[in-house]
């Protein structure tokens, strides 16, 4: 008996260590189905079936497919991708998982050799993970494909290093702008006679409209997500339309090559007065906001406790198809000016991938990007991906929007808007300020803090809090603070 | 002087290596997830790192540069005051409701699974669904109840007074009850003899608690106690998840800083380890207190 008990304890180790060495994929993975739910978009069927590439044999796992939750046209457009890619490339082994990036989970799963091959970080994050050596390098795959010289150089910057190597691929452009709930605006009777939403343009608009529309429909005027990251993040886009740009920026390199913070110039501190104004003056803030994140900030906007909301028009989806408010209901309009200038935040998301990325890994998803039509050419298999994406989208309930476009390639750039417009759903007035204000000069773009830009975010995101939750905070006072607190990591960090 | 033979117990050498064999995966476990980690952390606090790699002995630079920044003065302000509250709010209360269930007559199962039932609940679950207990939007439970006796809604969750003493309610509402068993099971131990034999002699009920059921529960109350502080010590998540730590690092705690260096955006596993050494070091101070002042107190009796 004693035999066998101290055996069993033996196996039980064994079994344990075995258990604790193995294990080499990626995240929650997905059981496959063997019948796609709903029908793939019929667009699909444009998609080539000849093989492509009998000989490429490796595994690929896709972190952000969509779990069993999604829309069901979601669902049935990624079984059609994965479909199409067992046809060209039969050897590939796909492995479909719910992985959902964020920057803690990912960590872990990069160092224990299990992150997903291909995943989708916030623009917040590449340079992030680049430095730390968390990324892989598709420089070769890309120049193999045609696709780097198509770069535009803002991409360059986002997803490649000192050494040229490239990390990343975009997906689009994005610019900050403003989501209105055009219900509440309804509400408010702040409706032009054409029946648009009569939207502010300036902050000092903003801060009135939101006043009428706070006391007419007992709604806020404004969501701001002011907690974690997101209320300094917000703040400097409207630090810069007061000013705090060029000499006056919040982080500057002086000519010895130090960086330097700057919160305390007049056009810093009007803004931090302005967003405390927004409380205690005008009241249009939601109440949570300390506690409101992105997500939140559209579900308020979305199921219409908020009138508006700082976002760009990569997430318009987010507020209609996520939460039920219908296309038409929904307008995106320019952020709104400041009195020293009229900027608007830009930059990119994209596709990154795992670090031990192997090159024929890296070849297959480069097929896989192909099928799904995020490439920059002209095939009948991009064109037919992106038709079913568009496709999917309408039939979700989100709007289709014209890109802003994360390619140099004017042919490219056409075929995809021509496509947007074949499946457009939207009323075009009510997005056409937005994109004619990037072109014809009313809105200045602008990338974010160059250096740090999360920790800047951080330090200022307090402030937002205490402006917003103490009546008798010192705008002033609470900035130098943030300044003292913020140069002492860059100190530590970069001026070395 | 003719030394005794020494003489080996037949079968013990064998007894012992099954001993050891029977240990074998709880010492593997403990070593492979509690102590190697453990130590890796302590090194990892005197390194500079990239990601989770050590880079440079740095010393205790990683200490000193957490030491002086401002937000770790007011992490460690706000755990005391975690602990504080927890002490005020939930020490006492696990040993009021174990008394009263204890005293209940009829139904002392549902009760006790009652109390125990907000423990086996998700813990993230929880604090969601408290969130939207506190909201201060309409749809908040707490505006709409005190909205009935005609006060005005609060944002409850962004006043940088009411934070803590909400997240402490919150544990305790989650945890009370599994401490309330432990005391129960402790005062079903007290001879009922004892009571009768107070009664008889007069004693009400606050004398019986007093000189009976308080002094036998005493020792595991101070176990507990120090039990909770280690574990208030470590508050994460709540605050994590109802608050962010704001407003304005109102209710960062040791423990979501530590997450911040590592997690938030900076990945500094160094500075990260150097604020887990820091809530070690403190804790092992309080544990040692504890074992002084028990040893002292048992002495003593």
């Amino acid at each position: 008996m004693k035999r066998h008990i101290g055996s069993l304890a033996i196996l039980v180790v064994l079994c344990m260590l075995l258990a604790a060495c193995s294990g080499n994929t990626a995240g929650p993975t997905v059981e496959p189905t063997d019948e796609p739910i709903v029908t793939p978009p019929a667009e699909l069927a444009a998609q080539s079936d000849e093989v492509v590439d009998a000989d490429l044999t490796c595994t690929i796992t896709l972190g952000n497919w969509p779990a069993d939750t999604a829309p069901a046209a979601e669902l049935a457009l990624f079984e059609g991708y994965k479909a199409t890619m067992a046809k060209q490339y039969p050897n590939v082994t796909l492995v479909p998982s719910y992985y959902s990036y964020t920057l803690s989970n990912y960590i872990s799963a990069a160092k224990g050799g299990t992150a997903p091959s291909i995943f989708q970080p916030p623009f917040t994050d590449p340079q992030l993970l680049i430095s730390q050596g968390l990324a892989g390098d598709v420089t070769d795959a890309l120049a193999e494909f045609g696709v780097l010289e198509k770069f535009s150089p803002a991409f360059i910057e986002l997803l490649g290093d000192e050494n040229g190597r490239i990390y990343g691929l975009p997906r689009e452009g994005y610019v900050l702008g403003m989501h209105i709930n055009i219900n509440l605006f309804e509400e408010a009777g702040l409706m032009t006679e054409d029946g648009l939403p009569m939207y502010p343009t300036t902050l000092q608009e903003l801060a009135e409209y939101g006043q009428i529309i706070k006391q007419k429909t007992g709604k806020a005027g404004l969501v701001f997500p002011a907690s974690e990251t997101y209320g300094g993040w917000l703040y400097t886009n409207i630090a810069w339309n007061f000013g705090a740009v060029g000499e006056n920026a919040l982080e500057v390199q002086q000519e010895d090559g130090r960086w330097v913070c700057n919160f305390t110039s007049d056009a810093a501190v009007a803004a931090m007065e302005y967003i405390k104004s927004l409380r205690w003056e005008y009241d249009i803030l939601n109440a949570d906001a300390t506690t409101t994140d992105w997500a939140g900030a559209h579900s308020a906007l979305g199921t219409g406790e908020a009138a508006m909301n700082f976002a760009a028009d990569d997430s318009v989806d987010q507020p209609t198809a996520g939460k039920g408010l219908p296309v038409d209901k929904f307008a995106l309009v320019p952020f709104p000016a400041g009195p020293a200038g009229a900027y608007a935040l830009t930059g990119g998301t994209c596709y990154m991938f795992a670090p031990n990325l192997t090159r024929d890994q890296a070849v297959a998803l480069m097929g896989y990007l192909k099928i799904i039509g995020k490439l920059p050419f002209l095939d009948d298999d991009i064109v037919a991906g992106m038709r079913a994406d568009y496709a999917a989208k309408r039939e979700r309930g989100a709007p289709v929007l014209p890109p802003i476009t994360a390619w140099n390639d004017e042919a490219y750039n056409a075929k995809k808007l021509e496509i947007v417009n074949e499946y457009s759903n939207v009323d075009m007035r009510l997005y056409n300020d937005f994109f004619d204000s990037l072109t014809d000069g009313t809105i200045s773009l602008k990338g974010e803090e160059p250096v740090f830009a999360q920790q800047l975010y951080r330090e200022l995101t307090s402030i937002v809090q205490r402006v917003i939750t103490r009546e008798d905070a010192d705008v002033y006072k609470g900035l130098e603070q943030a300044q003292q607190s913020f140069q002492e990591y860059l100190d530590d960090e970069i001026n070395k | 002087m003719k030394r005794p033979a020494r003489r080996r117990m037949p079968g013990k050498g064998k007894e012992t290596l099954i001993a050891w064999l029977i240990m074998l995966p709880g010492i593997v476990l403990f070593a492979f997830f509690l102590w190697e980690p453990l130590l890796e952390s302590m090194r990892m606090s005197l390194y500079h790192t990239k990601n989770v790699e050590l880079l440079e002995f740095v010393g205790f630079d990683n200490f000193i540069s957490v030491f002086n920044k401002a937000d770790f003065i007011q992490a460690l302000i706000n755990t005391f005051s975690y602990t504080f509250w927890s002490l005020l709010i939930g020490f006492l209360l696990p040993i009021f409701i174990a008394f009263v269930i204890g005293e209940t007559a009829r139904s002392k199962g549902f009760f006790r699974t009652a109390a125990y039932l907000p423990n086996i609940l998700p813990g993230l679950a929880v604090i969601i669904l408290w969130t939207a207990f506190f909201s201060a939007e309409k749809s908040g439970v707490v505006n709409i109840l005190l909205s009935k006796l005609g006060i005005a809604p609060k944002a409850y969750l962004s006043q940088a007074g009411y934070v803590i003493p909400i997240i402490v309610l919150v544990a305790t509402w989650k945890g009370a009850g599994a401490t309330a068993l432990i005391y129960m099971a402790s005062m079903a131990g007290i001879n009922p003899e004892l009571y009768e034999a107070a009664a008889l002699d007069g004693a009400g009920i606050f004398k019986r608690v007093r000189h009976i059921m308080l002094p036998a529960i005493f020792k595991l109350g101070s176990t507990l106690l120090i039990l909770q502080i280690i574990s208030i010590f470590q508050i994460m998540y709540e605050p994590m998840v109802l608050t962010r730590g704001g407003p304005d690092n109102a209710s960062l705690s040791l423990m979501l800083l530590m997450w911040r260096y590592a997690f938030g955006g900076s990945m500094d596993f160094g500075k990260a380890s150097a604020v887990a050494v820091i809530i070690t070091v403190i804790l092992l101070a309080f544990t040692a207190l504890y074992s002084v002042v028990n040893r002292r107190k048992t002495d003593w009796e």
